[in-house]
């Protein structure tokens, strides 16, 4: 059975995650498709999935690294760029 | 001790040459920038309850090679990333669980990064909800659970089957699949396909699959735009008599074909021994990825000055699976929608959020200006993801506007480490250098 | 205004200018607006030589005092008339530039180079305590002191070679290497490339390192290797960078200060530069080297470890590229701009090692004047090509 009992931090608000996802599949699971203030509008987003395409570089822990490769876990930081809180 | 040797790419072909490898005796160092092994193809939760469907002669040769690999003396890196090679011949890893940046000297590299999908550039293409096919099949394949919501697919090429059929298999099939291949198929498709029935059955199977669902590929059907409204997206659908109607939808997962993820791969002189392989090399999908794992592990042993038998099987599985790629490819219609028919404001770039206008702009006039002018000025290439999904798009566009042959995509992102971005914290990690030589 | 139809008879015409680089394509633009018909030749295409590989500081804070520093000075105040006459568009962004001491050795160079400055009429302060992080919010507590060089800026090279070229008013040969003049009675009249020999009354070599070739005494232009670093961008919430922080260590490499025993034959002094982008780029080495496809971890470790010293939040960035470029250097550290020997109707301009983006538009200013046989707005007697006696290389 899937559990999500336990959660992690986006932009201040916990998001519940399993043992076996990625941070991108979680927030996907959360409803929250913006990822990032990006450039000129172009907002950013979940898209290849497989850490190609750069869009869903979020801030774990103070470092930028791709949410579609990184696996959640419980009491992570995770931050849309630019988002505060540095 | 024997020579290192390192892959890069946990997926098939990565992990078929690292067990060869291995096999032949020497030291083998496998990284892989996820948090597992099993690449594009075979990623699978842990559940086993909530597996999707790979074909299955494909997953048990994957399962009988990944039990043998941890079986093996190959040491398994996972959430290292490979950043290149610097320019002293050094392989840069970034180790993402301890924010490090580690340096090897391999004798040899194996490079088996897989494939990028391409998405050629439409209104809207750049929004949230949008993604790639094979980047909803990723995230359905890692959570075992389809996505939320209504589902548009639309593109061409057989990933938008194999993911519309993985869907239905789950309950929630797409609410439409746009083929943009008018084509259906023809006897002499199926005739070359023959000798590869595989494809044949896996075809078959999804279309059975996708026609209880109802979702059956709508042929000569694609998307013209995408645009925000109301927290979801409405998309212009062209359909096949050239007539528009719209649909109102949550995701849009769009897909035009398969490239080598090549981009900074080439060797430099003073560098390790460099094999590609699998979709990195050539793009021919799983099975001769496998087969191509254990050609790169020959050509790396041969330059070791190691004694390899002869690989004829993995020959013929490799031209047996180009005859077929072919033959699959020739279904298809990669091509996009026109750039004619897009509006200045698409966007070309989503990285530096740059526009078909201003690139039109700068091949406007008559002054032959050269890709790294456009490069340079328009920004396409310059940014995070270093033009993997543009640079070879406006090679293509460049080229067509000249009725020419398209500059190298090398003129556009250049072919620098690092491969893909580092963190800078990583980089301070590095040891300080001996004084200087 | 004199109309060109009033100048001499015999005054030329035409004008082959080989190199688009900033200096190149300066001169193009106001020779073609002086009235000459002007054709531009480059081995490659525009800024594909040091100007499409450098950072872009505008500055006087890095010159080494003297006639350089001087020269500085008035290239600056040249981008600002460039930019009021709307010659340059907005690609000119006034800024201060921030030295800054980490020690107390670093404070005494400071210290003689911020009076050096002064002495060249530019104006300076002198931040401390307070004083300093109000200004630099990015500056890590180390930093002691700092100087906040003020009335310059940054213009990007290939940019400000880009917006020449589409002013326009003369053709671009691109891939068109220049192989060597025809001659008759001690004057150049066909340049010579693979397309055959274009007549012309007269010559700018701005073919920066390529200027080597031309000249007999290959000796004093050398490649000077740099390495740059351009991150991702900085958040929003990114702690402030009014300008581009320079490590007081920088000017000990580039040669304008000394300090005792570094005869490297690298060398590395930080610049942060944050751009316009709101990405910063991070440099640079100075390598007696000629590779520019290479570069190396090693010196980009380096330099982003004293980056993150100097400006501690950058360790939140990302290295999204590494690029080098090859500087002209000359051995005196001085260009070379002028005539050359050999021919009466060939000029030249290059050697402009780190400083071509600040002096290139003056510069190019200035070889139109001389070309047209105006007053020459600034003394440049100590660029003269005589003093290495260079001259043409007859051997085409
Ligand atoms: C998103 C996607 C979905 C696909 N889905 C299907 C499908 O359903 N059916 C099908 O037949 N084919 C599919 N393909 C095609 C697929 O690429 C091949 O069938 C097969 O997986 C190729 O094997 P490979 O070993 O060459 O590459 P891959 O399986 O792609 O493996 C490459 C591995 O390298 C890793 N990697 C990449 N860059 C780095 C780096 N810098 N550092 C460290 N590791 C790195 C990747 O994370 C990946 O694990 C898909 C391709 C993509 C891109
Ligand atoms: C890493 C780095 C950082 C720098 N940072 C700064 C800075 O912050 N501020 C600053 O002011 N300056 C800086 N510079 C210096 C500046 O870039 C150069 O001084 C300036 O660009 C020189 O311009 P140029 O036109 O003389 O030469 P180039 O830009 O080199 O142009 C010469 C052109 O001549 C062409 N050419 C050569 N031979 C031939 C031939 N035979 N026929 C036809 N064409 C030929 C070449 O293709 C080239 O395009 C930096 C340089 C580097 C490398
Ligand atoms: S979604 Fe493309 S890098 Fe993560």
């Amino acid at each position: 059975m899937t559990r999500f009992h336990q959660t992690f931090s986006f932009d201040g608000t916990p998001v519940a995650c399993t043992d076996n996802e990625t941070i991108a599949s979680a927030l996907d699971r959360a409803g929250i498709r913006v990822l990032g203030p990006g450039q000129n509008d172009c907002a950013g987003r979940y898209f290849c999935g497989i850490g190609a395409c750069q869009a869903c570089v979020v801030s774990v822990d103070g470092t930028r690294m791709e949410a579609c490769l990184t696996p959640a876990r419980a009491g992570l930081f995770v931050q849309r760029i630019g988002s505060g809180a540095s | 001790m024997s020579a290192e040797v390192l892959v890069i790419g946990g997926g098939p072909a990565g992990a078929s040459a690292a067990l060869h490898l291995a096999r032949a005796g020497l030291h083998v160092t496998l990284c892989e920038q996820g948090p597992r092994l099993g690449g594009a193809l075979h990623r699978q939760p842990d559940d086993p309850a909530q597996r999707i469907r790979v074909p299955r002669a494909q997953s048990q040769r994957w399962r009988a090679l990944s039990t043998a690999l941890e079986a093996s003396s190959v040491q398994i890196l996972c959430r290292h990333m490979f950043a290149g090679i610097e320019g002293g011949g050094t392989v840069l890893l970034e180790d993402r669980a301890s924010g490090r940046l580690v340096t090897r000297r391999p004798a040899a590299l194996v490079l088996a990064l897989g494939a990028v999908e391409r998405v050629t550039p439409l209104p809207g293409w750049q929004l949230p909800g949008v993604t790639t096919v094979g980047g909803l099949q990723v995230m359905m394949k890692s959570t075992g659970q389809a996505p939320d919501g209504d589902v548009l697919v639309a593109g061409s090429g057989p990933l938008l089957l194999a993911l519309a059929a993985q869907m239905a298999a789950l309950g929630k099939a797409p609410v439409a699949v746009l083929e943009r291949s008018p084509k259906l198929v023809s006897p002499s498709v199926i005739a070359s396909l023959i000798t590869a029935p595989a494809y044949l059955r896996e075809a078959s199977h999804y279309l059975l699959a996708l026609a209880r669902a109802g979702a059956l590929p709508q042929h000569g059907t694609w998307v013209r735009a995408i645009s925000p409204r109301d927290g979801r997206l409405a998309v212009t659908i062209v359909d096949r008599h050239g007539r528009d109607r719209e649909l109102v939808v949550d995701r849009v997962a769009l897909h035009d074909g398969l490239l080598p993820n090549q981009n900074g791969t080439a060797a430099p002189s003073n560098g390790p021994f460099v094999v590609r392989a699998g979709d990195c090399r050539e793009v021919l999908g799983g099975v001769a990825a496998m087969a191509d794992g254990r050609h790169a592990a020959k050509a790396v042993l041969a330059h070791l000055g190691r004694s390899t038998e002869a690989e004829p099987s993995a020959t013929r599985v490799l031209s047996r699976e180009r005859r077929a790629q072919a033959a699959i490819n020739a279904l298809y219609d990669y091509s996009g929608a026109d750039p004619a028919w897009l509006p200045d404001e698409t966007v070309i770039c989503r990285c530096e959020g740059r526009t078909l206008g201003q690139l039109r702009d700068l091949l406007a006039s008559s002054d032959p200006v050269s890709a790294r002018e456009i490069k340079l000025n328009g920004r396409f290439g310059m940014g995070a993801c270093q033009g993997r999904f543009c640079a070879e798009w406006v090679a293509a566009f460049i080229a067509a506007q000249r009725d020419g042959e398209p500059p190298a995509v090398s003129e556009i992102i250049g072919s620098r480490w690092p491969v893909k971005p580092v963190p800078i914290s990583a980089f301070v990690t590095l040891p300080p250098s001996r004084p200087s030589e | 205004m004199p109309h060109p139809a009033s100048s001499p008879p015999q005054s030329p015409r035409s004008v082959a200018i080989v190199g688009a680089g900033i200096v190149g394509m300066s001169a193009a633009h106001f020779l073609s607006r002086a009235g000459w018909q002007v054709t531009v030749y480059d081995a490659g295409a525009p800024a594909s030589g040091a100007t499409g590989s450098a950072d872009g500081a505008v500055s006087i804070a890095s010159k080494k005092p003297g006639p350089l520093m001087t020269l500085a000075v008035a290239a600056v105040r040249f981008y600002e008339h460039l930019t009021e006459t709307g010659i340059l568009g907005d690609e000119y962004l006034p800024r201060s530039t921030f030295v800054v001491a980490s020690d107390q050795e670093e404070l005494g160079v400071l210290e003689r180079h911020a009076s050096h400055l002064e002495a060249s009429g530019v104006s300076i302060r002198l931040l401390k305590g307070a004083a300093l992080t109000g200004a630099i919010g990015a500056a890590a507590p180390s930093a002691i002191a700092a100087v906040e060089v003020q009335g310059e800026g940054h213009a990007v090279g290939y940019r400000v070679v880009e917006r020449l070229r589409r002013l326009g008013g003369f053709p671009i040969r691109r891939n068109c290497r220049v192989s060597g003049f025809n001659f008759s009675k001690g004057r150049i009249v066909g340049v010579v490339t693979e397309d055959g020999v274009e007549p012309t009354d007269a010559v700018l070599l701005a073919t920066g390192l390529g200027s080597a070739s031309f000249l007999s005494g290959l000796g004093p232009i050398r490649p000077r290797k740099g390495q740059l670093i351009v991150t991702d961008r900085a958040g929003a919430d990114a702690p402030s960078f009014p300008g581009p922080l320079m490590s007081c260590r920088y000017l000990v490499s580039k040669g304008s200060q000394a300090a005792p025993g570094v005869t490297e034959s690298r060398s590395l002094g930080l610049v942060i530069d944050p751009l316009r982008t709101g990405q910063f780029l991070i440099g640079g080495s100075r390598e007696d080297r000629d590779d520019r496809e290479t570069t190396d971890a090693d010196v980009v470790a380096t330099l982003l470890r004293d980056a993150v010293e100097l400006a501690p939040s950058l360790a939140q960035l990302r290295v999204i590229r590494v690029f080098a470029g090859l500087r002209a250097a000359t051995s005196d550290g001085l260009p070379i701009v002028g005539r050359v020997g050999g021919a009466e109707n060939l000029w030249i301009a290059t050697g402009f090692e780190g400083d071509g983006i600040c002096l290139g538009p003056l510069m190019g200013r200035l070889c139109q004047q001389m070309i047209c046989g105006e007053p020459v707005a600034h003394d440049i007697s100590s660029l003269d090509a005589a003093r290495f006696g260079l001259s043409l290389a007859t051997a085409a």
